[in-house]
């Protein structure tokens, strides 16, 4: 078969599971309280977009999103930049980095609830925190793993130190660097969810939290959905943007 | 004009790593020369070429271009990897390639095409700007780094083994094509090899070292016919002489 | 003593907060001096509420990561082997596995309540995931020609799989788990933090709203401690197994 062939065998592979949600929902095999139909799950969805509800939870988890993982981002490039390529600062700050690279970064939400209070920028500065480090520790290791042969090529070229990092560091170290934001995207979007919890500001995670408290299920299944959807298209998004930027390495 | 040779290697030793690479390295080359540096592994000939590249400071002695102190990599010296895989940007095309070495010489934007242009065309890559290097091949992306070195415009080339990871075939069209870009421009050359043959078919001077620690062994005049060729010139008689002469002077310098 | 010098930015970082701690007689709410982090620490050692914490989390942890990894396991085994399993999976996998576990915090609320199993539940489909695709890439990838071996030894699907897929794949299996364990800690204590009122994640937030400061930091760097520990013995195991 070919590959659109196979690709439609999937979805309808997946639509299989579909109908047999719907059957198990139907056959009241478990309650509906609990597990709502896909059916009442769709029509959650569109009376959520409808009303307007959903789209703005939706506006507000992906800006928090968005801009905390730009910020972590941007920051972890400079700061990773500047540690990478100094074989000094990585022996004396590797080991502590390595060390906070397993630490779970909801570990320190009590800490930003006791300097923010459950206030977005709480929820912000947390989904900072989370991010930075994914994105910090690749760009280490990219600009510490640039090919020693092109430092001797920039020298016999009497390139500048900017020059240097801006033309061969840098670009050498962007798949590293593309790599570890995707995984702080991932990690924004789980830990806006948590904060959007936890503090109680408007967001997709407040909602679906809202509605498994007052028993809806359909909403929260709806919201899980959304979640789910959102999680896709930023990572499908940045994947076109990686391939675009990375083209040299797929030819 | 002095008779002052272009290149001076003069009492030139060298300590990496607490081992004396090279010791007491006395050279002189004209302008124009093409010589060939041959020896087995650790006699210190890509130490000698890192230091003609200003990449190295002897630990004593000098090495002088022109007359002066070579303290770091000058614009007119080109140098040339051996690694070409490890050399080249991947994340830049054939031309972006090129350019890296007009961008570090300053040179004004609008004259950088025709440059890149001409250089890629003396290699014979010419439909090839828009590639990257991971679609050439071997051959093809050592050319590139041969364009690169053109854009430079240099006196001097140092090459360092750059046919050893290639096929045979190629191999000898590239010595050909190094050998007609060097009677074009007029380069002084320095070309470290491992192949005794190769360093006989392109030089006017081949220098034997001998290891542990460097030294120069031998410094044999090549008065073979140019413009050489791949059949005639490996025939001939002088070519086997000049062959056996330095493979016997590298195993034995006393002889 | 090169070794050691990785220990000193730390140091020097935790030297100073306790010398700006002391020089401002910091008694507050929101901030405590490491020293006083120690002592907090030092007494919920002795009383044993850091302990049973940490089993908690731990027993949540491990309890997901041996379901949920378990089930990735099988999943990535089967679609490893099957090239038409894993084309008809492909859709099915691409829509299930970007939903973010904590969203299932809520789900899991509903259908649970708090306690074990709603930790485990969530834990296990964040596990489950790594496992799974690091595993059936790793089942794809074998030499195809230790499976000619297999089919020339007339080995039925079972018997090769356990003698000859398993063996081949498991540097990678290991390594996929060793992610999985990571991934398992982290949302146990995510889980925690926000609802579930056990295990280290909880004691922090008591921490915090019983205005401890001093705990919450002790219980930070334990937690830290902790991660970083358990990485650290996985990957020893798997130098030793592996020599890799």
């Amino acid at each position: 078969m070919t590959r659109i062939g196979w690709r439609l065998a999937s979805i309808v592979t997946g639509a299989v599971f579909i109908a047999l949600w719907q059957l198990i929902a139907n056959a009241h095999v478990i309650s509906p309280v609990y597990l709502p139909s896909p059916a009442r799950t769709w029509d959650a969805l569109v009376v959520g977009f409808t009303s307007g509800t959903l789209p703005d939870q939706l506006w507000q988890t992906v800006q928090r999103m968005f801009v905390g993982w730009l910020l972590a981002s941007l920051v972890g490039i400079v700061i990773g930049a500047a540690i990478g390529l100094s074989p000094k600062a990585r022996e004396y700050v590797g080991p502590t980095l390595e060390f906070i690279r397993p630490l779970p970064a909801s570990a320190v939400i009590p800490l930003a609830i006791v300097f923010f209070g459950l206030t977005d920028g709480m929820v912000l500065a947390v989904i900072a925190f989370g991010a930075l480090w994914p994105t910090l520790l690749a760009t280490v290791h990219g600009f510490a793993a640039v090919e020693p042969c092109l430092y001797d090529v920039s020298r016999a070229l009497r390139m500048s130190r900017f020059a240097v990092i801006w033309k061969i560091a840098l670009p050498s170290s962007l798949p590293d660097i593309l790599a570890g934001m995707r995984l702080s995207l991932t990690i924004s979007l789980i830990l806006a969810v948590v904060g959007e919890m936890l503090a109680s500001r408007i967001g997709l995670g407040r909602g679906i939290l809202v509605a498994a408290r007052l028993f809806h299920s359909p909403d929260l299944y709806a919201g899980v959905v959304l979640l789910g959807a959102l999680g896709y298209v930023t990572a499908q998004g940045l994947f076109a943007v990686e391939a675009r930027l990375l083209r040299w390495r797929h030819r | 004009m002095d008779s002052q040779p272009l290149i001076a290697f003069d009492r030139v030793s060298m300590t990496l790593g607490g081992t004396e690479v090279l010791t007491n390295i006395d050279l002189r080359i004209e302008a124009g020369d093409f010589v060939c540096v041959v020896g087995p592994s650790g006699c210190g000939k890509t130490t000698m070429l890192r230091l003609l590249g200003g990449l190295l400071e002897p630990t004593a002695g000098e090495v002088r271009y022109a007359g002066k102190r070579i303290v770091a990599p000058r614009a007119d010296i080109a140098i040339m990897f051996q690694d070409y895989g490890r050399a080249l940007l991947p994340w830049r095309t054939v031309a972006g390639n090129v350019s890296l070495a007009l961008e570090a010489l300053d040179v004004p934007k609008e004259e950088r095409p025709g440059r890149i242009a001409g250089v890629l065309a003396t290699v014979g890559l010419d439909g090839k700007a828009d590639k990257y290097p991971s679609e050439l091949s071997g051959g093809m992306q050592q050319r590139l780094q041969i364009a690169r070195c053109l854009a430079q415009q240099p006196n001097v080339l140092l090459m360092d083994e750059p046919f050893g990871a290639l096929d045979a075939m190629t191999r000898q069209t590239l010595q050909d094509e190094v050998l007609s870009i060097v009677a074009a421009s007029g380069a002084t050359v320095f070309f470290v090899t491992h192949d005794l043959e190769e360093a006989v078919y392109l030089g006017n001077r081949v220098i034997g070292l001998q290891p542990h620690p460097g030294r120069v062994a031998g410094d044999v005049a090549v008065n073979l016919a140019r413009p050489r060729n791949q059949l005639t010139t490996r025939e001939d008689p002088e070519f086997a002489r000049l062959r056996r002469h330095l493979f016997d002077f590298i195993k034995d310098p006393g002889a | 003593m090169k070794r050691w010098r990785g220990l000193l930015f730390p140091l020097v970082l935790i030297a100073i907060a306790q010398a700006a701690a002391m020089a401002t007689h910091l008694q507050s709410y929101t901030l405590a001096s490491p020293a006083d982090a120690a002592v907090a620490g030092a007494h919920a050692l002795a009383d044993g509420s850091i302990a049973v914490a940490t089993l908690q989390t731990l027993a949540n942890a491990f309890g997901g990561l041996a379901l949920g990894g378990g089930f990735g396991l099988v999943a990535g085994i089967v679609l490893g082997s099957s090239v038409i399993a894993d084309r008809l999976m492909e859709f099915s996998v691409e829509a299930l596995r970007p939903v973010p576990s904590v969203a299932l915090i809520p789900i899991a609320m509903l259908t649970f309540g708090f306690g074990f199993r709603m930790e485990i539940a969530i834990v296990s489909f964040a596990a489950f995931w790594p496992v799974l695709i690091l595993t059936r890439n790793a089942v794809a990838g074998i030499d195809a020609g230790l499976i000619d071996v297999a089919r020339a030894l007339r080995l039925r699907p079972f018997a090769r799989t356990v003698k000859i897929v398993l063996p081949a794949a498991l540097p990678r299996i290991f390594v996929a788990f060793r992610l999985a364990a990571g991934i398992a800690l982290t949302v146990a204590v995510t889980v925690e933090v926000s609802t579930n009122p056990m295990g280290l994640g909880y004691g922090m937030i008591l921490a915090e709203q019983s205005l401890h400061p001093d705990l919450m930091l002790a219980y930070l760097v334990w937690v830290g401690v902790l991660g970083w520990g358990l990485n650290f013995a996985i990957t020893s195991a798997q130098r030793r197994l592996f020599r890799a």
